[in-house]
């Protein structure tokens, strides 16, 4: 439960962040991050799956209210509750997140928490264009979409990774 | 009975998640541009006024640009004026009389509060609603008099616009100067360009072309400019063309827009409904 205050905060740092500055982006029509997935992907390691999967919903539903999406930040969100346990188990190990923490650079490994992070993005990404395109006409459109977003919420939630870790250790 | 309940607990986050999934994909899938644009409105009674204290500060950025604008529209406005002021006293007096009568559209202004081109389906939050006029159905022009969108959703404050950059927007248009339509339609892939389809092959058609609204769409009354032909090519059968078109207006940099409703569209609208009722 001493964990719950940082992740509300952060919750609605995102949101707000989503709504009033990634989504009023006029640089490109390629270029849409979707950086409140950090959300899911900073949940700590050993978070119960149900309460990972509740965290999900709230995320998705709040993202669609906010972002008029109808129902696909949930669709696009949802999975990553449950892909994420098997994900750092495989890129880090059994071993490695057995004593669980918050996933980040520090305590994952560089090399292990991008990988995670470039596997939650992609997957996040993927489903929520292919979704909101759904037409194999636009398919070269929507990778396009999907890369560039995605390369552009990596970094953004590689940063607020940082920031929220860091803050973490300086009060512990 | 343990090894029921075990099979269960085991099972639950997974049959949890495909409840929640099937449930956002149902939702998804019976959603339309409606939908979508009531949430926004909904969305926008809690962080409209967010949006409007941002748009401030962008519009403060853009008042140069803005003032250049205005100064090119007195110009022309000028010279108009000049125009009229040339007009003898009779023939003036005769061109009042001919407009007189209700005038089928009124315009009124908004400000674009949030503004979005980088999806498919793309919206303009506007600061006006129900309370000032505002209603669903009513087009939306950019302060040069381009086509921008039309109204799809309003709350007492707020109203949200289809953008003419919305994959589910769809207008008539035709060449200038010209009797031949067809239906303009946005790819998703350029922010800058829409395409117009089923344009008739007799069409007049140069690179260059004006293209502009046929006034066949109850939203928008005719020749308000949608942009420029930039290139064209008869469609597979032979029949038609298919028009690549360079907007007239940048929608990402749109702070003002002017609405235009038509008067005449709920009689339009109830007149067709008796006429699908009669004809069932």
């Amino acid at each position: 439960m001493y964990r719950a205050y940082p992740y509300i905060l952060l919750f609605f740092a995102l949101a707000l962040l989503q709504v009033f500055l990634f989504d009023n982006l006029s640089i490109s029509v390629y270029l849409s991050p979707l950086v409140y997935v950090a959300f899911v992907v900073l949940l700590p390691i050993d978070v119960r799956p149900v309460v990972a999967l509740l965290a999900a919903l709230a995320l998705g539903v709040a993202m669609d209210w906010t972002m008029g999406g109808a129902g696909i930040n949930t669709i696009a969100t949802l999975p990553l509750a449950l892909l994420r346990r098997p994900l750092l188990r495989s890129i880090c190990g059994e071993e490695n997140i057995r004593e669980g923490g918050v996933p980040s650079p520090e305590r994952l490994g560089r090399g292990s928490f991008l990988r995670y992070l470039i596997a939650m993005v992609a997957v996040h990404h993927l489903i929520f264009f292919v979704v909101e395109a759904l037409s194999w006409s636009r398919l070269p459109y929507t990778l396009g979409r999907w890369l560039l977003s995605g390369a552009v919420s990596v970094g953004f939630i590689w940063l607020i990774a940082a920031i929220f870790t860091a803050k973490r250790i300086s009060k512990s | 009975m343990y090894k029921l309940i075990e099979f269960l607990r085991r099972i639950f986050v997974p049959l949890l998640f495909v409840v929640f999934e099937v449930c956002a994909v149902v939702y998804y899938a019976r959603s339309s541009d409606y939908t979508q644009a009531r949430l926004l409105t909904r969305s926008n009674q809690a962080v409209g006024a967010v949006h409007g204290v941002l748009a401030g500060v962008r519009r403060y950025f853009s008042l140069a640009g803005e003032n250049r604008l205005l100064l090119g529209r007195v110009a022309t406005l000028e010279e108009e004026l000049a125009r009229y002021r040339r007009m003898t006293a009779d023939s003036l007096h005769e061109a009042l009389l001919a407009d007189i009568g209700p005038k089928p559209y009124e315009l009124s202004v908004a400000r674009v509060i949030s503004n979005s081109i980088n999806k498919s389906r793309n919206y303009l939050v506007l600061d006006r609603g129900l309370r000032d006029g505002v209603e669903e159905g009513m087009g939306v022009l950019s302060p040069e008099g381009a086509m921008v969108g039309r109204v799809v959703a309003c709350s007492e404050r707020y109203a949200v616009a289809l953008s003419i950059l919305n994959t589910a927007f769809k207008a008539s248009g035709k060449i200038a100067g010209d009797d031949y339509f067809g239906s303009i339609y946005w790819t998703g892939d350029d922010r800058y360009r829409v395409r117009m389809r089923e344009l008739s092959k007799y069409a007049r058609i140069e690179e260059g072309d004006e293209v502009v609204s046929s006034g066949f769409s109850q939203y928008f009354p005719a020749d308000i400019p949608i942009g420029f032909v930039e290139s064209f090519s008869l469609s597979a059968d032979r029949m038609s063309y298919d028009v690549e078109i360079r907007l007239a207006v940048n929608v990402s940099q749109l702070t003002d827009v002017i609405l235009i409703r038509n008067r005449d569209l709920g009689e339009i609208r109830d007149l067709e409904f008796k006429a699908r009722t009669m004809k069932n």
